[in-house]
């Protein structure tokens, strides 16, 4: 009889929370003006149960077709079972890249989610139809028959373009310590992928990619209401507003979530968290609450977290335009939980170390650059498995350029397996070359062309592919055409492209704008193919301009000649080709500056003039950033190269010294 | 105590020529890779105007370059690590962290500790004995002890590939991942780790002074067995561990004062001219002061047992002579054997 009543009582709620949502977000617009289109919404409720590591959950999922087809099935991302064993993708590709490392995870380590029911809520149409035993699973990237990251959900019926369905899925997961950032260890959780989501529905079909160990996500916009129950006491930080907390009486609590326009959604809950709160207020731009939920251990770092964050929406909404929700979420994620750096929308993790000294940018650069995130990912929903570069890699060249300006410090190496941070006060942080990791970028420069799917990337070469070298070759178009040209370009893209799925042409699109011409020449080397920028100054002669041998029939050999003869090879060593300055200095100060389109395979620049040249540069002011070698730029006539290899190898040989000092302990 | 320890280093001290000597060693051992590394540099440099900045401080732009285009070799130990006090931090950290370098660093660490290993008799016999010795006496006193100091120095390197190989991974990553596995807290690991180096360095401090008081019972008590002055040692250093330990910590403090006082005058990396050439000394000044120090473990742990066992200047076994050559044989006279 109880059960009776139990079931009764579920299924009211259950109907309740279902009418409820459907009527909240049919209505949501109406009450306040969408940012986005809101065609894939949820109501979730979910348990977490913290001693079997089990979350129990249902959604009622509505999702609108926003596409030009008619669809008879739906397509949905079951991310957890990346995580049930070693055949999958995920798994298999990690392996590629990384080697067997979490091949060795205990058993109690791995994670999976199980669909346990799937019902299509009746319309006036279509009567309630129970779809479970309709759904399999499908890999539509590699056809791997062991990979269960994407289930197909097929529907009795086909729903037209802008036709509504509204389905109910139930399910249950085990979460795993952590692997793609997302799991538990001790008393912490950071939840994400968690639950069954849509993939994205496009006029040339569903984009619903398995799970790959080196990309990103993809989802439609939409309204998420959330109710979240765990251990009571335990502090909770989600995508969205916290709109109410229920304590229950089994020892729980519900923390009610709502988020609209948002393609995601995340949490973690944990004992141990500190809350502070604070606000990034600006006389042009909409002010923001920050919920900062931090590590006690870095508790004396608070103020950092939030510079950090207000410098972001700060440089960010000045530069491209206005973060549009009026709160965000920073989590500080605990030591060894794997969740630090990751962006979710309006919440994202940070990471920092116990010591953390302030001459360098601990907890500071990854907090920029998923605040920034908030921006190139949140408000900007790109396809990240297909083009991740369009979101990490604007971000990370926005992210250094905002650390450049407000964060200046020190190069840091860590000691005594990463415990003791020691800082090289006397070597800066370059914008231009640890902002943008040249020197990763040189080693995969040929790995990848850009514009593969990012899933289809050796999962090697996806950070330096996507994240470096879009950097770089943002950083030249910033030295090419100018910041303000850029940034008009960059903001033009954030409002044309804010709460939609942009494309690589539509990025392409904005910049050629804004620069007033075409730089598919440009786009098309650094996007389209993995050419290599290499130029170099090949040789330089003086010689006498007036010549030596025999003129006339009497030989002419001026010692001391008043004109000059200088000839200055370029040489272009890679495949990549940019306009680029040939700077030439003579003994007697003057200058000379010339232009090479950099077509050809090598160049001479000949000037005739009083004095012999000095010293000769290719690309003088640095525009081309991604030129690999730059040593090979210059040549001058007086090189301190020996000078330069005392000074190093002097410091070696003290090194070295205190190396054989030290083993010789030993004996 | 501190007694034998002004003891040792007095006997350091009346032997300039023994601290010229190991700091010579260390130099010309250096010396080659040093000059293979300025080479390379130098060659990578060129003609560029690139080397104008490299002279003047750490180019990490060039530094990168420079590191992808000559991969491999000693360039690959050669970063902002080698600035400064940074150098002795990492060689430190590498150490405890069993982080060895491989390749002709490695090489060039062998021959160290094999040059160490022949000249240690000449060094431990000139200290005992305190007297001071021709050249060719010092070298016959390498000769002496080598073969016996190579037996030990097979229990040697057996003890520490013990320690190192086997010992070392169970606490650091065994024991390490079993108290951490589940750790949030990161303050909480680095104590664990702190305890565990602690630990990691007693063991590695009371075998290196069971094979210091081995060594010493060898030269001085003239041992032939090395097993025999193992455990000779161990029987010594159980009897008198306090004050074993003791004249440990004496030393250990001497050298944490020579790295405190580096770390306070180590140069940093925006020098050039006669601020290269100043830092340049005083790295050197550092190394002299630690081999002195190294110098002064030997002398005062020598001087240590010759006060418990023997005394001072004791040495068992007649000052060795190098044997004359054979020319040499033939033209001085027959020696009298009456």
């Amino acid at each position: 009889m109880f059960q009776v009543m139990q079931r009764l009582f579920q299924w009211f709620r259950n109907s309740v929370t279902t009418t409820a949502f459907v009527v909240l977000w049919v209505a949501a617009p109406l009450a306040q003006a969408a940012h986005s289109p809101r065609n894939a919404n949820y109501s979730i409720d979910i348990t977490l149960d913290h001693q079997t590591r089990t979350l129990t959950g249902r959604e009622v999922v509505t999702w609108r077709n926003t596409s030009l087809q008619s669809t008879s099935e739906l397509h949905f991302h079951l991310y957890y079972n990346a995580w049930r064993n070693t055949l999958s993708t995920w798994m298999k590709e990690r392996i590629l890249g990384r080697g067997l490392g979490l091949h060795n995870r205990s058993e109690t380590d791995w994670g999976w989610i199980d669909v346990t029911n799937i019902t299509l809520i009746n319309t006036s149409n279509v009567p309630e139809t129970n779809l479970t035993n309709n759904a399999t699973f499908i890999a539509p990237d590699d056809a791997n028959p062991d990979d269960q990251t994407v289930l197909r959900v097929e529907i009795p019926y086909s729903v037209s373009p802008d036709e509504i369905i509204t389905l109910e899925i139930e399910w249950t997961a085990r979460v795993p310590r952590t692997f793609a950032r997302t799991g538990t260890i001790g008393n912490y959780y950071f939840i994400a992928q968690w639950y069954p989501k849509l993939g994205v529905l496009t006029d040339d079909g569903w984009i619903c990619h398995q799970f790959h160990t080196a990309t990103n996500f993809f989802a439609d916009y939409g309204v998420y209401d959330v109710r979240l129950t765990v251990p009571s006491e335990w502090i909770l930080g989600a995508t969205g507003q916290e709109q109410r907390v229920t304590d229950n009486r089994d020892g729980t609590t519900t923390h009610h979530y709502y988020a609209e326009d948002v393609h995601d959604f995340a949490w973690t809950t944990s004992p141990d968290f500190l809350v502070f709160e604070d606000r990034f207020e600006h006389t042009d731009l909409p002010d923001v609450n920050i919920r900062l939920l931090l590590q006690p251990e870095h508790r004396d770092q608070a103020e950092r977290h939030f510079e950090a964050t207000r410098q972001t929406f700060k440089y960010y909404g000045e530069w491209f335009g206005a973060y549009p929700y009026d709160y965000v979420t920073v989590i500080d994620p605990a030591w060894q939980s794997g969740s630090g750096g990751m962006e979710y929308p309006t919440l994202f993790t940070s990471g920092t170390r116990w010591l953390s000294p302030t001459t360098t940018n601990g907890p500071e650069q990854v907090t920029v650059h998923e605040a920034g995130h908030q921006f190139f990912y949140g408000v900007i929903g790109n396809n990240e498995v297909e083009h991740a570069w369009l979101d990490e890699g604007l971000n990370t060249f926005a992210t250094a350029r905002v650390v450049d300006q407000y964060f200046p410090h020190s190069w840091e190496r860590r000691f005594f397996r990463g415990f003791l941070p020691w800082t090289f006060t006397d070597i800066a942080w370059s914008r231009a070359l640890d902002g943008s990791r040249l020197a990763r970028y040189r080693t995969t420069a040929r790995m990848d062309i850009q514009a593969t799917p990012t899933f289809q990337y050796w999962p090697g070469s996806m950070f330096s592919t996507a994240y470096y070298k879009t950097t770089l070759w943002l950083h030249t178009l910033e030295r090419f055409l100018g910041w303000d040209t850029l940034r008009q370009g960059m903001s033009d893209y954030y409002t044309l492209w804010k709460f939609s799925h942009p494309k690589p042409q539509d990025f392409f699109d904005r910049i050629n704008k804004a620069a007033g011409e075409d730089l598919s020449w440009f786009f098309d080397q650094v996007h389209g193919d993995s050419a290599v920028f290499d130029y170099g100054i090949s040789q330089v002669t003086n010689q006498n301009a007036a010549g030596r041998g025999f003129f006339n029939g009497i030989f002419q050999d001026d010692e001391s000649p008043t004109i000059f003869d200088t000839q200055v090879v370029v040489r272009r060593y890679g495949d990549g080709i940019f306009p680029v300055d040939v700077a030439v200095e003579f003994a007697d100060g003057h200058h000379e500056l010339r232009t090479w389109d950099g077509h050809a395979q090598w160049t001479t620049f000949q000037f005739e003039h009083s004095a012999r040249a000095i010293r000769a540069i290719v690309d003088p002011e640095r525009v081309l950033m991604l030129d690999i070698n730059y040593t090979n730029n210059s040549w001058t006539s007086s090189p301190l190269a020996t000078t330069a290899a005392t000074k190093w190898a002097l410091a070696w040989f003290v090194w070295l010294q205190d190396l054989l000092l030290t083993s010789a302990f030993v004996i | 105590m501190t007694r034998l320890w002004l003891d040792g280093l007095q006997r350091v001290t009346r032997a300039p020529l023994l601290c010229l000597g190991v700091y010579a060693l260390t130099c010309f051992t250096t010396l080659p890779m040093a000059f293979v590394l300025h080479d390379t540099i130098a060659t990578h440099l060129g003609t560029s105007v690139v080397a104008n900045s490299v002279s003047e401080g750490f180019d990490t732009g060039w530094w990168e370059e420079f590191r992808f285009a000559t991969e491999g070799g000693i360039v690959e130990t050669f970063g902002p690590e080698v600035i400064g006090f940074a150098a002795p931090l990492s060689n430190l950290s590498r150490f405890v962290d069993a982080d060895f370098p491989r390749g002709a660093v490695a090489s060039a660490i062998v021959f160290y500790l094999a040059a160490w290993a022949f000249l240690l008799g000449g060094i431990l016999d000139r200290l005992a004995r305190q007297r001071q010795i021709s050249s060719a006496g010092f070298f016959a006193a390498c000769g002496v002890y080598f073969w016996r100091f190579t037996r030990l120095a097979l229990l040697i390197v057996s003890a520490y590939w013990i320690l190192f190989a086997i010992v070392h991974p169970l606490l650091f990553q065994d024991l390490y991942s079993a108290l951490t596995h589940n750790s949030t807290v990161e303050r909480d690991a680095a104590i664990v780790q702190l305890c565990l180096y602690f630990i990691f360095g007693v063991l590695v401090v009371a075998v290196s002074v069971v094979f210091d008081y081995a060594k010493i019972r060898a030269v001085v008590e003239d041992r032939r067995s090395m097993l025999g002055a193992v455990f000779a040692s161990v029987r010594f250093v159980r009897q008198r561990l306090i004050s074993t330990a003791h004249l440990y910590l004496l030393n250990a403090f001497a050298f944490s004062v020579v790295v405190f006082l580096y770390s306070l005058v180590a140069p940093n990396a925006n020098t050039s001219g006669i601020t290269l050439w100043l830092g340049f000394a005083v790295g050197q000044i550092y190394i002299a002061a630690r081999l002195f120090i190294k110098l002064t473990l030997y002398a005062s742990q020598t001087s240590h047992f010759q006060s418990e066992l023997a005394h001072a200047t004791y040495v068992a076994r007649p000052q060795p002579q190098w044997p004359l050559s054979p020319i040499a044989e033939a033209i001085a006279p027959a020696p009298n054997k009456s």
